[in-house]
């Protein structure tokens, strides 16, 4: 028993060195970003001497972080309402209805996942373009949907299978239309995974770099992680204001985290279990 | 076991019909070429691209009063949207829009790496009867000129060879020197005296790329003078260079900073600033960062020696962003204002300064920095050539090819076969 | 039974249309311009069969040299990150205490965007770990994290795990908790050492967790892009370059050889199938058996 007892503390000290390993570049970053320059070259680990609160003023200015937080929430909500409502009706139907036709169409979905984004990147270009939707934070959102959709169908279609059918059979006996059955009776039942879900998509797209860059011209129009890329592409290297852009784009990401922790974890369990 | 077999062969069947279906797909993707919606009358827009973000309040001014402009004289509500993207992420984004139909009406391109390739893809506009074309300085026309066509309006003109730091060298009594052998007795005495002779800066691929264009700007203009038209038919090697080319390179980076690959120009810029070294093999284009990092260091432009011929050690005079118009701009009259605006009598003296940017035009009466004078005392006596025309891809080359050689990766001859390689490509392109 | 069809298509319809122009053209469109030479700037272009496929694999050093990088990438990462997903998922699982506090710090990073990460890192190493080196005397820290190829490989190994083994811990995680309690305790109590009933009990009661986790990392790891642009871009020179950042040069900074780099990216596409295939394959087939 002894042993089990030390053995438990040993995995705890084991466990604590790995965390901090793990926490220290967070930690540093968020330390330095309060600190001038030539006190971070002087003393990169100490406390700060005074809050340097004019790092973060001047990241607010330099980067336009308040429109580019505007944008960006902008293109994660609609982005995320999009891939939640399309992706639960085509879910739930092809988990729910048996046979050869769905079975292909689940694995189409599926089997899109494996392609690489980068082999896509310019006929994207081209097709959305097409489509007027170049250009836009709006048209960015579409472009997230028709890229999304097929993870979040099959997190969907696995959590449907949990689902008994007696619930849907009664209510069609009970003369419910089928897409009044799904709005009243089904979507509130999928309510865990959706939340699961639009956690994980609205990480994907909150901290997605390509797409924007690709698609976002206009600085006005720029998402958080363009306007903090910009910074790290200007000339001059100030540590002390990449540092402070970089905790601000981090920080909403850090607060959804705190929130909604339990949905992320079952989300990442749930999606590798039913795989 | 059929769990599996299940799931191979669906995403067997999906990806053969991915594929197969490719073939039908071919002919539409050509015609989709999309129409832009036209905007309401009396509303414009008007898309510019320069990737120059460090520059966006001088930009920002400048279109503020352009849009004034427009609206006071033909009514006209313009909008502009401004694209500024990083410089190096700058080609594969007006790539992509290119690619997609969605050209800006005006963009900028590098006058002597970009325009030829743009310019026979049918990208850019002749713009020779602009009024703008008459301001133009001749010595830089020719620059922007291709076919005895003007094609772009030019703003940034480089006069560059290295920087050094003015008080190092008066304090030591040292002179920029004139052949590669008062080159080592200069490294010599700032050595013997603390100081890191050259700055280095190796983390991005535009420093060592510019120890290229150094070396054949030389070899073509005295020892070697038809190397380039030689390379642009097969015929030519950079063997025939590889005793300049490596004597500079290894002299520089031997006499130089550590860890020169995690050092990027923008912190390279700082330590030269702060007089921890005496020289840096790059151009005045830095001179902004350097003095906002130390308002009171005194920069000086010279020649880089690159062998004992001190005819060799010249300037190297080139063209580089440039605007142009764009073939496909459904806002022509308002792209062609926009181009002569830079260049308007009123404005171009307030433009050109606030960027710090040396004089092109006639009209150009600011007063310039003592290192573009230093510069021009150079071209004046002559010593100074027109910036080697030579394919992108093989500048590009250079500088990740030079990379690994200083890393150890790879050996001169290495380099050497790299770059033909790389030319011979781009000669398969370009024919 | 047509009733069954139509409402399937109306549910399925509106993700499909989505999913099938944003996704499915443009991916035909890859493999379409991968038989032609447009160049990206070229108003016009020509097929050429299977030329771009041929010069890739015989005429390319640079391509087979990012496929080498990327494949020691791909097996270090597959390797290195399940172990120590597994090994933290193991020990968190042990303990009785603060199991949450640590799942929390250890999947904290996952959160932050890898070029983010990247940047954070690029920070850790020019600046932070060289002070640490000359105050702690660790001087291994001072080392040139993305100048030197050989250091540069393992900078990206590292912001790679650092951002990833969260996730993979989460779902390891998951699967041991989904072992019966009463089973280990039952062949503990038969005298099996705790290592023992680890290996015997455990781990092939979560082999489909191993198979996720496989698939995951492989898949990850032959994309891998945003680290290596964040962190070295590819250098020194190309010493550093991955496939996706091969066909990202061809496509835009080289010769804007576009049809070709498509080529590249058909072939990346398929080693990620083949790899991930066998994978997966074998992987089932073991679980079944177990």
């Amino acid at each position: 028993m002894r042993t089990a007892r030390l053995g438990s503390s040993v995995i705890t000290i084991v466990l604590s060195l790995f965390a901090i390993v793990s926490f220290f570049p967070l930690y540093v970053t968020v330390l330095n970003s309060f600190k001038t320059e030539k006190e971070m070259f002087s003393s990169i680990l100490s406390l700060p001497s005074t809050l340097q609160i004019e790092n973060y003023s001047q990241a607010l200015q330099k980067t336009q972080l308040l429109s580019s937080l505007g944008n960006t929430v902008i293109v994660s909500v609609l982005g995320i309402a999009g891939i939640l409502l399309f992706a639960a009706m085509a879910g739930y139907k092809l988990s729910r209805t048996p046979g050869k036709l769905s079975n292909f169409i689940f694995f189409l979905f599926i089997a899109s996942m494996l392609v690489p984004f980068h082999s896509i990147m310019i006929p994207l270009v081209k097709t959305t373009k097409t489509l007027s939707l170049q250009g836009s934070i709006y048209g960015l959102a579409v472009i997230y949907i028709g890229l999304g959709v097929n993870m979040a169908i099959f997190l969907f279609h696995g959590f449907v299978k949990s689902i008994p059918r007696e619930l849907e059979e009664s209510a069609s006996m009970d003369g419910c239309g089928q897409f009044r059955t799904f709005t009243t009776i089904i979507l509130p039942l999928l309510l865990p995974i959706t939340v699961t879900v639009g956690i994980l998509k609205f990480l994907w797209i909150w901290n997605d770099f390509l797409l924007p860059l690709l698609m976002i011209q206009d600085t006005n129009d720029y998402t958080l992680i363009l306007s903090t890329n910009k910074l790290f592409g200007e000339y001059t290297k100030e540590w002390s204001l990449i540092l402070a852009a970089l905790v601000l784009t981090a920080i909403p990401v850090v607060i959804i985290y705190a929130i909604f922790q339990k949905f992320i974890v079952a989300g990442i369990a749930e999606g590798a279990v039913k795989g | 076991m059929k769990k599996s077999l299940n799931i191979l062969l669906s995403t067997v069947v999906a990806v053969l019909l991915l594929a197969g279906c490719a073939a039908n797909k071919a002919e539409n993707t050509g015609n989709q070429a999309s129409e832009v919606t036209k905007a309401a009358p009396k509303e414009e827009t008007l898309k510019i691209f320069i990737p120059q973000p460090q520059f966006k309040e001088q930009y920002d001014k400048f279109v503020a009063d352009f849009v004034a402009k427009v609206k006071a004289e033909k009514n006209i509500d313009v909008k502009v949207q401004m694209e500024m993207p990083p410089n190096d992420q700058a080609p594969q984004i007006l790539k992509t829009r290119l690619a997609a139909n969605d050209v800006p009406d005006v963009f900028a391109l590098h006058a002597i790496n970009d325009l030829p390739t743009y310019y026979k893809a049918g990208y850019v506009e002749d713009l020779s009867n602009q009024p703008f074309v008459e301001k133009i300085l001749d010595s830089v026309k020719s620059a922007v000129t291709i076919e005895d066509k003007v094609l772009a309006v030019p703003l940034e003109t480089l006069n560059w060879g290295y920087l050094y730091n003015k008080k190092i060298f008066a304090d030591l009594g040292l002179e920029p020197p004139a052949t590669v052998t008062e080159m080592k007795a200069v490294i010599e005495t700032l050595k013997k005296n603390d100081i890191t002779p050259f700055q280095l800066t190796y983390k991005e691929v535009s420093p060592p790329q510019l120890f290229n264009s150094l070396t054949i700007g030389a070899m073509v203009n005295t020892d070697n003078q038809d190397f380039i038209d030689r390379m642009n038919s097969d015929k030519g090697s950079y063997e025939e260079i590889k005793t300049e080319l490596f004597g500079i390179f290894d002299l520089v980076s031997a006499n130089g900073n550590d860890r020169a690959l995690e050092v990027s120009p923008a912190d390279g810029a700082a330590a030269f600033a702060q007089g921890e070294t005496a020289m840096w093999v790059m151009g005045p284009w830095y001179a902004d960062t350097i003095l906002k990092s130390n308002p009171d260091i005194q920069i000086g432009v010279a020649p880089l020696p690159i062998n004992d011929n001190p005819n060799a050690t010249m300037i190297n005079m080139s063209v580089s962003t440039s605007l142009v118009v764009a073939t496909d701009s459904k806002n022509k009259e308002l792209a062609y204002d926009f181009v002569n605006f830079v260049l308007d009598d009123n404005e171009t003296n307030d433009l050109y300064k606030s960027l710090k940017f040396n004089p092109i035009a006639k009209n150009h009466t600011f007063e310039t920095y003592p290192w573009v004078n230093d510069a021009l005392d150079y071209i004046k006596e002559g010593k100074a050539y027109k910036d080697p025309s030579m394919p992108p891809a093989v500048k590009a080359e250079v500088g990740k090819l030079l990379q690994a050689y200083y890393s150890n990766s790879i050996s001169q001859d290495d380099v050497i076969s790299g770059l033909d390689r790389a030319w011979k490509n781009a000669n398969k392109i370009n024919n | 039974m047509k009733n069954k069809y139509l409402a399937l298509l109306a549910f399925v319809a509106p993700a499909f249309i989505a999913y099938f122009v944003m996704l499915v053209i443009p991916t035909l469109g890859g493999f379409y311009y991968s038989f032609t030479d447009w160049n990206g700037l070229a108003k016009s272009y020509h097929f050429i069969g299977l030329d771009n496929f041929v010069e890739a694999v015989t005429d390319d050093p640079d391509f087979i040299h990012s496929i080498s990088f990327t494949l020691k990438h791909v097996i270090f990462m597959v390797i290195a990150q399940n172990v120590i997903a597994l090994l933290l998922a193991i020990l968190i699982e042990s303990q009785r205490k603060m199991k949450g506090f640590f799942r929390t710090i250890f999947f904290m990073p996952n959160m932050v965007s890898l070029i983010i990460s990247s940047f954070i890192w690029t920070f850790m190493f020019s600046q932070v770990l060289p002070q640490l080196a000359v105050k702690t005397g660790w001087l291994f820290l001072n080392q040139e994290w993305s100048g030197n190829p050989k250091a540069a490989f393992f900078s990206i190994a590292i912001v790679s795990l650092w951002q990833g083994v969260g996730y993979m811990m989460i779902i390891y995680l998951a699967a041991l908790q989904g072992v019966p309690q009463s089973l280990r305790e039952a062949a503990i109590i038969d005298g099996a050492s705790p290592v023992k009933s680890l290996v015997h009990i455990t781990l092939p009661m979560i082999t489909h967790a191993f198979t996720i986790c496989f698939f995951l990392t492989l898949n990850s790891a032959f994309k891998v892009f945003d680290v290596v642009y964040g962190l070295t871009g590819g250098g020194p020179g190309r010493e550093t370059q991955v496939i996706t950042l091969n066909i990202f040069e061809e496509a835009f900074s080289n010769n804007f050889r576009y049809g070709y780099a498509s080529a590249k990216s058909v072939l990346l596409f398929a080693m990620i199938m083949l790899f991930t295939f066998v994978q997966v394959f074998v992987m089932k087939k073991r679980e079944v058996e177990a």
